[in-house]
């Protein structure tokens, strides 16, 4: 082990401002080194099985795994592109990270070397979200739509029989859920970022496709349904039907945060992304699956432009950095691929965005949320991720504001447009 | 003869010599030593103190130099930074109203810090400097806070002062639930709760160093006042308390500068939103929010190179005007040759 | 009030076995007591947080472990990672300790009791390391370690580790050294002592007091620090223990829990180490001046 570390320094020294790592050496062995952010369980073990299955279809070719904390993965990734330095696969985030990553010239250009089979069982929907000046950059993996995430006992015990369709409605269930002694709504808003989809989910019901494009290119917010969306959202938030004390809440993090409050019925419900019953199930107290979770879209609302059935959601995926070899392609497709990719849901419980392992897919949340998904006139991506990071960063800031009380709808818009100057 | 101030050497010398003061140097055949040091002296120097600088400027002066550079660009911290905006960023800084709230945050953390934190420090270390049974168990256990990790130490405080937290669900299990409070989002007490926080984890570091300059007092001048009848208190208020005075300062200097950098304790509590609300913002949280979250390398660097030449004007005044005595001479006159 | 007794005034005596410590008095052991229930509260919290699971912590913040979940601290004491980090994490810390306190103590020195020009020059420009935020600087000094071929080996970090820690250390060293009278020196270089031999022989025993408190902070410092092995470490068995409570985290979450359990049992060691040298935070001038 010290006699390779040392080997590996040697040559590191040697090739300290080529950067370059992992190419193939000529005599047929290839490796590259791989980055995700699953530190544990059934996640780490997915990775770990298919990069044991993809060695053994490829002789010659062996992939180093590093597993980096979620929170920790943007900082030591950056760090390690700018240093030449990168891994060869590593987790995408997409938006305005990607954007960056491009123009730097970090990335590898997929366009063409996405296989035809993974092409024909992939929606353009899902690579339109790895999609940056016509050429795909990285390959999703997971679609990770928004919606409600609640326990259908706590609604059983209110006696509400049907989910909410309009914002009305749902004022009157979290009326009827008060009088349960449990907190109707769980909002993580320390993280800001679940109290920003709060808003973007109103944006998309109030704004049309196109102004919501159109924004995310010129970041103006001067078009007049993105001041109603902010209305709509104190309107709300009047009704109190946040748990208490939502702003030292954190989102996802442990024992006490949002997701924590739904997993020990403390909260009947929360709006969150995909991942929720993943987080959800490691915080119960068995750390089992929530038995009775169930899911419904968020609902409509009268007057908007927005059109009905709009969804918004993030897209999770792996990109090959430039100078990576091609086999990096070869494994991007390979996980993309119908069987991995039924491995990935198994693994994740995360909804899987190839469409032959779609069919897989057994729980009623997750196949309720594929179906509106599928059939979504308008997808959009997390607002924060279309408009980019700056402004995208703002918002979350002038969210918190306005749910704390310290600002109006206003000054929020107002907030946002500075932001947005600066471009 | 009172005890007033004076440098410890100064109190030593008095010590060993019947006489007071200062003695002062010899007239002797060595005077021509005394216009600058021969090469054997530089040899030393450079022997000494060669290893710590290369060490420095490699690892801390040169990575933070290429930082500061890239202050002046817009980068969006991905490949070379090319958009260069020279001091805009640093203009935006300045007239930004949510960077000036958390420069007077900072101000505020300052102060109070040394308000809290010494008055306390001393207490416990002039009380922990006789020789008694437990002393070293009482010690460790004084500076446990200091040991654990401000990561941990931010989960911890987390998870007892949060809305529903421990700390309020023990009042209300004490039947005191009308003291609950908003710990961390009520902007009215938020700063004390960091206060209290920032007390309860530094204070150990300010005993431990107390405890060692309380050592440099020789136990002559203890016996003396003693043996005069003055009380125990007596002599810890005019004997070691002026002797302790050089450490104090170094203690309130390394202070201040931590108290302009904080940044893991109130990141970790309050989550990089909340703190402003709140009013617990500091500049580092800022530079964080503004900067690296926000995909603005550039103008994190920038604020980053702000916050240093705060620092460096505040330890400058410092070190005028208030190290000025511990330096007087060391630095311009004395020094043995 | 009770009158400090003078200790028998015999310092020659000092390394003679010790009489049994007295009492101390009653008001001194109370306020202690007072303080260390404030300053071991929140650290009892976090131990006991280890006995039980998230769900516990989630419904009922300030409740009692019920059951009493030993799981979360045996499954860190039993996972051979967990050792390794420590063994790692001591490694690196007493590597880093004795590096800083070697050179810092060697410039001190000089700063402290040599006249020069530039002088205070050396001297700001180590204060100056301590006024900006590191964390701005990672990148550049990834770049640096790189160019070094140190990525991903321990050395890596214990480097820059040292060169971090030197600020601090030789801000609270100088004064300890510039305390040493210069009668001190004058009367050893009669006796023939050099610069040098002056160094190795009575400034070094003279300032044991506030070698060991950089010591010691230099040893904390380096065992808490997660942001340079983070980004520097990628081999799981290099792992120091901060990194280790990434096992904890998983994608989207984290197990509260084992995180408090395995931070309780990581802070261990550092108070070991505190416990073994701030005994020796006593002697400095005492007998050393004798007429």
């Amino acid at each position: 082990m010290a006699g390779l570390a040392a080997v590996a320094a040697a040559t590191l020294a040697l090739s300290a401002c080529s950067g370059d790592n992992g190419g193939g050496s000529g005599d047929g062995t290839v490796e590259m080194t791989l980055w995700q952010n699953s530190t544990t369980g059934p996640g780490q073990q997915f990775w770990k099985d298919a990069i044991a299955a993809f060695e053994k279809e490829n002789t010659g070719v062996t992939i180093k795994m590093q597993s980096v904390q979620n929170e920790d993965m943007d900082g030591k990734l950056q760090t390690a592109l700018n240093a030449g330095d990168p891994p060869d696969i590593f987790l995408q985030r997409g938006g305005g990270k990607m954007t960056a990553m491009v123009n730097a010239g970090q990335l590898m250009d997929l366009t063409d070397r996405i296989s035809d089979d993974v092409r024909g069982e992939i929606s353009e929907g899902s690579f339109a979200a790895e999609t940056y000046q016509d050429k795909v950059w990285a390959m999703p993996l997971s679609v990770l739509p928004g919606g409600f995430f609640y326990s259908q006992d706590a609604f059983d015990k209110a006696g509400i029989s049907d989910t909410p369709t309009t914002i009305d409605d749902l004022k009157s269930d979290v009326e009827s859920l008060k009088g349960t002694g449990i907190a109707p709504i769980a909002l993580g808003a320390k993280d800001a970022w679940p109290a920003a989809h709060w808003y973007y989910f109103f944006a998309i019901r109030e704004c049309s496709p196109k102004v919501i494009e159109e924004t995310g290119d010129s970041k103006d917010f001067s078009d007049d349904c993105w001041t109603r969306a902010a209305e709509d959202l104190t309107d709300f938030a009047a009704i109190k039907p946040f748990n208490e004390g939502f702003l030292t809440t954190a989102a996802q993090q442990g024992a006490g945060s949002s997701a924590g409050l739904v997993a020990n019925r403390k909260a009947a419900m929360e709006l969150m992304g995909a991942w929720d019953p993943g987080v959800i199930a490691s915080l119960t107290p068995d750390e089992k699956p929530l038995p009775d979770l169930a899911w419904f879209p968020f609902p409509e609302i009268s007057g908007g432009d927005g059109e009905p059935g709009s969804m918004m959601g993030g897209v999770d995926g792996y990109s090959c950095s430039a100078q990576a070899p091609k086999e990096c392609a070869d494994f991007l497709n390979f996980i993309a691929g119908s069987e991995q990719q039924t491995k990935y849901y198994e693994a994740f419980q995360s909804p899987p965005v190839n469409s032959v392992a779609q069919k897989s897919v057994k729980e009623p949340y997750l196949q309720q949320i594929l179906e509106a998904y599928n059939s979504a006139p308008f997808v959009s991506q997390w607002l924060d991720t279309v408009l980019g990071q700056n402004v995208g960063n703002a918002l979350n800031v002038a969210v918190v504001d306005m749910l704390a009380g310290g600002s109006d709808p206003q000054k929020f818009i107002a907030a946002v447009n500075a932001a947005g100057a600066q471009g | 003869m009172t005890v007033r101030e004076m440098s410890v050497s100064d109190a030593t010398g008095l010590a060993a010599h019947a006489g007071g003061g200062d003695t002062p140097p010899p007239a002797r055949p060595r005077s021509r030593r005394r216009r600058g040091l021969g090469w054997s002296g530089r040899l030393e120097v450079l022997l000494l103190a060669g290893p710590a600088v290369i060490f420095f400027v490699g690892f801390v002066i040169l990575p933070v130099l290429m930082a500061a550079y890239y202050g002046f660009f817009r980068w969006s911290g991905f490949g070379p930074a090319t958009d260069f905006v020279g001091l805009k960023n640093y203009i935006t800084i300045f007239s930004d109203p949510n960077f000036q709230s958390a420069l007077l945050h900072n101000a505020f953390i300052v102060v109070m810090s040394l308000v809290l934190q010494g008055p306390i420090a001393i207490l416990l270390a002039l009380l922990l400097n006789r020789k008694m049974r437990g002393q070293s168990v009482i010690r460790i256990l004084i500076f446990v806070p200091y040991v654990i990790a401000e990561v941990v130490v931010g989960t911890g405080f987390s998870l007892l002062l949060s809305t529903n937290g421990a700390a309020n669900g023990m009042l209300d299990k004490l039947g005191l639930g009308g003291l609950t409070q908003d710990w961390l989002a009520d902007p009215s007490i938020a700063i004390w709760t960091l206060m209290a926080i920032l007390t309860w984890k530094y204070v150990g570091f300010a005993v431990i160093l107390f405890l060692a300059g309380l050592q440099g007092i020789p136990e002559e001048l203890y016996e003396a006042a003693a043996i005069d009848g003055a009380s125990y208190w007596q002599i810890q208020r005019q004997i070691a308390l002026p002797l302790l005075a050089p450490t104090l300062r170094i203690w309130a200097f390394l202070s201040i500068i931590g108290a302009l950098q904080l940044f893991d304790l109130v990141y970790i509590i309050w989550g990089q939103y909340v703190s402003s609300v709140a009013g617990t913002n500091t500049m580092a949280i800022y530079m964080v929010v503004t900067g690296r979250n926000a995909g603005n390398f550039g103008y994190g660097n920038a604020v980053a190179v702000v916050i240093f030449v705060i620092s460096l004007i505040v330890a400058l005044f410092y070190q005028r005007f208030v190290l000025r005595r511990d330096t007087a001479g060391a630095i311009t006159e004395r020094g043995v040759q | 009030m009770t009158l400090v007794t003078a200790p028998p005034a015999e310092p020659r005596l000092r390394r003679a076995p010790k009489p049994k410590l007295p009492w101390g008095s009653p008001v001194v052991y109370f306020v202690a007591l007072a303080v260390i229930a404030l300053m071991l509260g929140p650290v009892i919290y976090i131990i006991i947080g280890g006995f039980r699971s998230n769900s516990a912590i989630t419904v009922d913040p300030a409740g009692f472990p019920d059951p009493w979940n030993i799981d979360n601290y045996v499954g860190v004491i039993t996972s051979g990672q967990f050792w390794g980090q420590v063994g790692n994490s001591t490694f690196v810390a007493l590597a880093t300790t004795i590096g800083a306190v070697a050179l810092g103590i060697a410039a001190s020195y000089v700063i402290a009791r040599y006249s020069f020009k530039g002088r205070g020059f050396l001297y700001a420009l180590f204060a100056s390391g301590l006024m900006f935020p590191i964390t701005v600087a990672i990148t550049p000094l990834y770049i640096v370690i790189r160019s070094l071929g140190l990525m991903n080996t321990l050395p890596g970090i214990i480097l820059p580790q040292i060169a971090f820690a030197l600020p601090t250390t030789i801000i609270i060293l100088v004064p300890f050294l510039r305390a040493i009278p210069d009668e001190i020196q004058e009367a050893a270089s009669i006796d023939g002592c050099s610069r040098l031999g002056f160094f190795w022989r009575m400034v070094l025993p003279l300032a044991v007091p506030g070698v060991i408190t950089v010591g010691i902070l230099a040893f904390i410092g380096s065992w808490n620090a997660y942001l340079l092995p983070l980004f520097i470490l990628n081999n799981e068995s290099q792992f120091t223990l901060p990194l280790g409570v990434q096992a904890f985290s998983s994608q989207y979450s984290v197990d509260t829990a084992r995180v408090l359990a395995f931070t309780s049992l990581s802070m261990l060691p550092a108070l070991l180490f505190f416990s073994l040298f701030e005994r020796r935070i006593v002697g400095g001038l005492t007998g050393a001046v004798k007429g």
